[in-house]
Protein backbone atom coordinates (compact mmCIF):
# COMPACT_ATOMS: atom_id res chain seq x y z
CA UNK A 1 0.00 0.00 0.00
CA UNK A 2 1.58 3.29 -1.11
CA UNK A 3 0.72 6.15 1.21
CA UNK A 4 1.68 9.81 1.45
CA UNK A 5 1.11 12.34 4.15
CA UNK A 6 2.53 15.29 6.03
CA UNK A 7 1.86 18.16 8.37
CA UNK A 8 -0.82 20.82 8.12
CA UNK A 9 1.33 23.50 6.51
CA UNK A 10 3.16 21.09 4.16
CA UNK A 11 6.73 21.90 5.24
CA UNK A 12 7.20 18.22 6.12
CA UNK A 13 5.99 15.45 3.79
CA UNK A 14 6.57 11.70 3.80
CA UNK A 15 5.88 8.61 1.75
CA UNK A 16 5.43 4.97 2.78
CA UNK A 17 5.52 2.07 0.35
CA UNK A 18 4.13 -0.50 2.81
CA UNK A 19 2.56 -0.47 6.25
CA UNK A 20 2.52 -3.01 9.05
CA UNK A 21 -0.62 -4.85 10.09
CA UNK A 22 -0.83 -3.00 13.40
CA UNK A 23 -2.93 0.13 12.93
CA UNK A 24 -4.11 1.11 16.39
CA UNK A 25 -4.98 3.92 18.71
CA UNK A 26 -3.06 4.39 21.96
CA UNK A 27 -4.76 5.95 24.99
CA UNK A 28 -1.69 6.17 27.21
CA UNK A 29 -1.13 9.52 28.89
CA UNK A 30 2.10 10.03 26.95
CA UNK A 31 0.28 9.74 23.62
CA UNK A 32 -2.63 11.84 24.90
CA UNK A 33 -0.49 14.72 25.98
CA UNK A 34 1.89 14.56 23.00
CA UNK A 35 -1.09 14.85 20.68
CA UNK A 36 -3.29 17.16 22.78
CA UNK A 37 -5.99 14.61 22.22
CA UNK A 38 -7.76 11.58 23.69
CA UNK A 39 -5.46 9.09 21.97
CA UNK A 40 -2.81 8.84 19.26
CA UNK A 41 -3.74 6.87 16.12
CA UNK A 42 -0.68 5.09 14.74
CA UNK A 43 0.52 2.56 12.17
CA UNK A 44 4.02 1.11 11.89
CA UNK A 45 6.13 1.50 8.75
CA UNK A 46 9.48 -0.30 8.38
CA UNK A 47 12.24 2.29 8.00
CA UNK A 48 13.17 0.63 4.72
CA UNK A 49 9.67 1.43 3.42
CA UNK A 50 9.62 5.03 4.63
CA UNK A 51 11.19 8.29 3.51
CA UNK A 52 10.79 12.00 4.10
CA UNK A 53 9.98 13.66 0.78
CA UNK A 54 10.07 17.28 1.96
CA UNK A 55 11.67 18.88 4.99
CA UNK A 56 12.49 17.15 8.24
CA UNK A 57 10.52 16.99 11.49
CA UNK A 58 11.49 18.41 14.84
CA UNK A 59 11.87 15.76 17.52
CA UNK A 60 11.14 15.42 21.20
CA UNK A 61 12.57 12.52 23.19
CA UNK A 62 9.51 11.78 25.31
CA UNK A 63 11.30 9.01 27.21
CA UNK A 64 14.61 7.20 26.94
CA UNK A 65 13.46 4.73 24.29
CA UNK A 66 10.94 6.93 22.47
CA UNK A 67 11.21 9.88 20.09
CA UNK A 68 8.23 11.85 18.78
CA UNK A 69 8.35 13.91 15.61
CA UNK A 70 6.41 17.05 14.71
CA UNK A 71 6.49 19.90 12.22
CA UNK A 72 8.49 22.82 13.58
CA UNK A 73 6.52 25.28 11.43
CA UNK A 74 2.94 24.27 12.27
CA UNK A 75 3.20 21.74 15.12
CA UNK A 76 1.41 18.75 13.58
CA UNK A 77 2.36 15.58 15.48
CA UNK A 78 3.81 13.20 12.88
CA UNK A 79 5.25 10.08 14.45
CA UNK A 80 6.19 7.91 17.42
CA UNK A 81 9.39 5.90 17.21
CA UNK A 82 11.29 3.52 19.45
CA UNK A 83 14.78 4.76 18.64
CA UNK A 84 16.17 1.23 18.79
CA UNK A 85 13.42 -0.29 16.67
CA UNK A 86 13.39 -0.74 12.92
CA UNK A 87 10.16 1.07 12.24
CA UNK A 88 8.45 4.41 12.60
CA UNK A 89 4.80 4.76 13.68
CA UNK A 90 3.07 7.53 11.82
CA UNK A 91 0.07 9.51 13.02
CA UNK A 92 -2.91 8.30 10.99
CA UNK A 93 -4.52 11.73 10.78
CA UNK A 94 -1.43 13.06 8.99
CA UNK A 95 -2.03 10.69 6.09
CA UNK A 96 -3.44 12.33 2.97
CA UNK A 97 -6.19 9.69 2.98
CA UNK A 98 -6.67 8.68 6.60
CA UNK A 99 -9.77 6.61 5.83
CA UNK A 100 -7.56 4.08 4.02
CA UNK A 101 -6.01 2.87 7.29
CA UNK A 102 -8.64 2.01 9.88
CA UNK A 103 -7.31 1.23 13.37
CA UNK A 104 -7.76 -2.39 14.46
CA UNK A 105 -6.84 -2.31 18.14
CA UNK A 106 -6.57 0.02 21.08
CA UNK A 107 -3.70 0.10 23.55
CA UNK A 108 -3.07 1.89 26.82
CA UNK A 109 -6.63 1.26 27.94
CA UNK A 110 -5.66 2.04 31.53
CA UNK A 111 -5.75 5.71 30.54
CA UNK A 112 -8.81 5.50 28.27
CA UNK A 113 -11.00 8.50 28.97
CA UNK A 114 -14.39 7.73 30.50
CA UNK A 115 -16.43 9.32 27.70
CA UNK A 116 -14.48 7.65 24.88
CA UNK A 117 -17.20 5.10 24.14
CA UNK A 118 -19.78 7.89 23.95
CA UNK A 119 -18.01 9.85 21.22
CA UNK A 120 -20.03 8.30 18.37
CA UNK A 121 -23.21 9.31 20.20
CA UNK A 122 -22.64 13.00 20.82
CA UNK A 123 -25.92 14.88 20.71
CA UNK A 124 -27.06 14.77 17.09
CA UNK A 125 -28.95 18.03 17.44
CA UNK A 126 -25.71 19.80 18.16
CA UNK A 127 -23.84 18.06 15.37
CA UNK A 128 -22.97 20.63 12.74
CA UNK A 129 -21.42 20.22 9.31
CA UNK A 130 -19.08 22.70 7.71
CA UNK A 131 -21.98 23.81 5.52
CA UNK A 132 -23.87 24.87 8.65
CA UNK A 133 -21.02 27.20 9.46
CA UNK A 134 -22.13 29.65 6.79
CA UNK A 135 -19.75 32.51 6.07
CA UNK A 136 -17.17 31.13 8.46
CA UNK A 137 -16.92 27.85 6.55
CA UNK A 138 -16.69 29.69 3.27
CA UNK A 139 -13.94 31.97 4.56
CA UNK A 140 -11.93 29.03 5.89
CA UNK A 141 -12.19 27.18 2.57
CA UNK A 142 -11.26 30.28 0.61
CA UNK A 143 -8.24 31.24 2.69
CA UNK A 144 -6.89 27.94 3.96
CA UNK A 145 -3.11 27.69 4.43
CA UNK A 146 -3.35 23.95 4.82
CA UNK A 147 -1.31 21.89 2.39
CA UNK A 148 -3.52 19.87 -0.01
CA UNK A 149 -3.93 16.14 0.63
CA UNK A 150 -1.45 15.10 -2.03
CA UNK A 151 2.20 15.67 -2.88
CA UNK A 152 3.08 18.97 -4.56
CA UNK A 153 6.17 19.86 -6.55
CA UNK A 154 6.75 23.20 -4.85
CA UNK A 155 6.14 24.59 -1.39
CA UNK A 156 4.71 26.92 -0.28
CA UNK A 157 2.16 26.42 -2.98
CA UNK A 158 -0.71 28.59 -4.16
CA UNK A 159 -2.67 25.39 -4.30
CA UNK A 160 -2.82 25.38 -0.54
CA UNK A 161 -5.52 27.99 -0.99
CA UNK A 162 -7.83 25.45 -2.60
CA UNK B 1 -18.44 20.72 39.05
CA UNK B 2 -20.64 22.50 41.54
CA UNK B 3 -17.84 24.34 43.27
CA UNK B 4 -17.61 28.08 43.51
CA UNK B 5 -17.32 29.00 39.83
CA UNK B 6 -14.67 31.62 40.50
CA UNK B 7 -12.55 29.06 42.28
CA UNK B 8 -12.65 26.68 39.34
CA UNK B 9 -9.23 26.45 37.74
CA UNK B 10 -7.99 24.26 34.91
CA UNK B 11 -4.30 23.83 34.17
CA UNK B 12 -2.43 22.07 31.42
CA UNK B 13 0.37 22.28 28.92
CA UNK B 14 2.43 20.53 26.32
CA UNK B 15 4.14 17.17 26.67
CA UNK B 16 7.59 18.54 27.54
CA UNK B 17 6.28 21.29 29.85
CA UNK B 18 7.90 24.27 28.12
CA UNK B 19 4.42 25.78 27.63
CA UNK B 20 1.86 25.77 30.45
CA UNK B 21 -1.55 27.42 30.76
CA UNK B 22 -4.13 28.21 33.41
CA UNK B 23 -7.84 28.80 32.85
CA UNK B 24 -9.89 30.63 35.47
CA UNK B 25 -13.59 29.91 35.81
CA UNK B 26 -15.87 27.21 34.46
CA UNK B 27 -15.51 25.82 30.95
CA UNK B 28 -18.28 27.09 28.70
CA UNK B 29 -17.55 24.96 25.64
CA UNK B 30 -16.20 21.47 24.92
CA UNK B 31 -16.37 19.91 21.46
CA UNK B 32 -14.70 17.71 18.92
CA UNK B 33 -14.21 18.83 15.32
CA UNK B 34 -13.82 16.34 12.46
CA UNK B 35 -12.97 18.88 9.77
CA UNK B 36 -9.92 18.11 7.63
CA UNK B 37 -8.13 21.18 8.97
CA UNK B 38 -8.41 19.95 12.56
CA UNK B 39 -7.59 16.37 11.54
CA UNK B 40 -4.38 17.34 9.82
CA UNK B 41 -3.34 19.91 12.41
CA UNK B 42 -3.58 17.19 15.07
CA UNK B 43 -2.46 14.26 12.90
CA UNK B 44 -5.57 12.63 14.28
CA UNK B 45 -9.19 11.72 13.57
CA UNK B 46 -10.55 14.88 15.19
CA UNK B 47 -9.50 17.76 17.42
CA UNK B 48 -11.05 18.21 20.90
CA UNK B 49 -11.24 21.77 22.21
CA UNK B 50 -12.54 23.47 25.34
CA UNK B 51 -12.60 27.07 26.50
CA UNK B 52 -13.61 29.19 29.45
CA UNK B 53 -15.24 32.62 29.03
CA UNK B 54 -11.84 34.28 29.39
CA UNK B 55 -8.45 33.92 27.76
CA UNK B 56 -5.99 31.40 29.16
CA UNK B 57 -3.06 32.73 31.17
CA UNK B 58 0.29 31.40 29.95
CA UNK B 59 2.14 30.48 33.13
CA UNK B 60 5.27 29.20 31.39
CA UNK B 61 6.44 29.93 27.85
CA UNK B 62 4.04 30.65 24.99
CA UNK B 63 2.85 28.58 22.06
CA UNK B 64 4.22 29.09 18.56
CA UNK B 65 1.49 30.04 16.07
CA UNK B 66 0.53 28.71 12.65
CA UNK B 67 -2.04 30.75 10.74
CA UNK B 68 -4.07 27.90 9.23
CA UNK B 69 -6.47 30.23 7.39
CA UNK B 70 -7.09 33.95 7.16
CA UNK B 71 -8.69 34.30 10.55
CA UNK B 72 -7.68 31.10 12.32
CA UNK B 73 -4.56 30.65 14.44
CA UNK B 74 -3.33 27.37 15.85
CA UNK B 75 -0.80 27.28 18.67
CA UNK B 76 1.67 24.51 19.47
CA UNK B 77 4.75 23.95 21.61
CA UNK B 78 7.84 24.86 19.58
CA UNK B 79 9.92 22.38 21.63
CA UNK B 80 7.80 19.22 21.51
CA UNK B 81 5.01 19.96 19.01
CA UNK B 82 1.96 19.33 21.20
CA UNK B 83 -1.06 21.06 19.57
CA UNK B 84 -2.40 23.51 22.14
CA UNK B 85 -4.76 26.17 20.84
CA UNK B 86 -7.28 27.27 18.23
CA UNK B 87 -8.41 30.85 17.88
CA UNK B 88 -10.87 32.28 15.38
CA UNK B 89 -10.54 36.03 14.88
CA UNK B 90 -11.13 37.85 18.14
CA UNK B 91 -12.97 34.97 19.78
CA UNK B 92 -11.67 33.44 22.97
CA UNK B 93 -8.82 30.97 22.61
CA UNK B 94 -9.80 27.30 22.81
CA UNK B 95 -7.40 24.71 24.23
CA UNK B 96 -6.75 21.13 23.18
CA UNK B 97 -8.53 18.92 25.71
CA UNK B 98 -5.79 16.28 25.71
CA UNK B 99 -3.33 18.94 26.86
CA UNK B 100 -5.27 19.66 30.06
CA UNK B 101 -3.83 18.07 33.19
CA UNK B 102 -7.16 16.37 33.87
CA UNK B 103 -8.83 15.72 30.52
CA UNK B 104 -11.20 13.17 32.04
CA UNK B 105 -13.07 16.09 33.66
CA UNK B 106 -13.89 17.65 30.30
CA UNK B 107 -16.67 15.89 28.46
CA UNK B 108 -17.35 17.15 24.92
CA UNK B 109 -20.99 17.86 24.15
CA UNK B 110 -20.77 19.19 20.60
CA UNK B 111 -19.49 17.63 17.40
CA UNK B 112 -18.49 19.78 14.43
CA UNK B 113 -18.08 18.69 10.79
CA UNK B 114 -20.07 15.52 11.36
CA UNK B 115 -20.03 14.81 7.62
CA UNK B 116 -16.25 14.41 7.68
CA UNK B 117 -16.18 11.86 10.49
CA UNK B 118 -13.40 9.36 10.10
CA UNK B 119 -15.18 6.01 9.52
CA UNK B 120 -13.45 4.63 12.60
CA UNK B 121 -15.45 6.88 14.89
CA UNK B 122 -18.62 4.92 14.28
CA UNK B 123 -16.91 1.67 15.32
CA UNK B 124 -15.08 2.70 18.45
CA UNK B 125 -16.74 0.00 20.51
CA UNK B 126 -15.57 -2.72 18.08
CA UNK B 127 -11.86 -2.11 18.57
CA UNK B 128 -10.03 -4.91 20.31
CA UNK B 129 -8.71 -3.57 23.62
CA UNK B 130 -5.13 -4.51 24.47
CA UNK B 131 -3.25 -3.53 27.62
CA UNK B 132 -0.27 -1.24 27.17
CA UNK B 133 2.18 -3.98 28.07
CA UNK B 134 1.18 -7.26 26.44
CA UNK B 135 3.95 -9.46 27.78
CA UNK B 136 5.84 -9.67 31.07
CA UNK B 137 8.88 -8.31 29.26
CA UNK B 138 6.95 -5.28 28.00
CA UNK B 139 5.54 -4.64 31.44
CA UNK B 140 9.06 -4.77 32.89
CA UNK B 141 10.17 -2.20 30.34
CA UNK B 142 7.24 0.05 31.24
CA UNK B 143 8.05 -0.26 34.92
CA UNK B 144 11.54 1.18 34.46
CA UNK B 145 10.74 3.56 31.64
CA UNK B 146 12.06 7.02 32.38
CA UNK B 147 9.56 9.52 31.09
CA UNK B 148 10.54 13.03 30.01
CA UNK B 149 6.90 14.10 29.94
CA UNK B 150 5.97 16.99 32.20
CA UNK B 151 3.79 15.84 35.13
CA UNK B 152 0.06 16.61 35.04
CA UNK B 153 0.35 19.55 37.43
CA UNK B 154 2.12 22.90 37.62
CA UNK B 155 5.77 22.81 38.67
CA UNK B 156 8.01 25.56 40.07
CA UNK B 157 10.94 24.88 37.76
CA UNK B 158 11.43 23.53 34.28
CA UNK B 159 12.87 21.29 33.02
CA UNK B 160 11.85 18.98 35.84
CA UNK B 161 13.42 15.65 36.49
CA UNK B 162 10.13 13.93 37.18
CA UNK B 163 11.16 10.53 35.82
CA UNK B 164 8.70 7.76 35.25
CA UNK B 165 5.29 9.41 35.46
CA UNK B 166 3.53 7.68 32.62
Amino acid sequence: MELSGGCQCGAVRYRATAIQDNAHICHCRMCQKASGNYFAPLVGVAMADFRWTRGAPGTFRSSEPVERGFCRDCGTPLYYRNVQGGHISIMLGSLDEPARVPPLRQYGNEARLPFFDDLPHLDGRSSRTEDDMGDLGVLIRRTTHQHPDHDTSIWPTKESHE
Amino acid sequence: MAQNAKAEVHTGGCQCGAVRFRLQGPLVHASICNCRMCQKAFGNFFAPFANAATEPVWTRGKPAIFRSSERAERGFCPQCGTPLTYRWGDEVTALAIGAFDHPNEIVPTIEFAHENRHPFLNHIADLKAEPLGLTDEERDILAILKSFQHPDRDTDTWPVNNGGEL
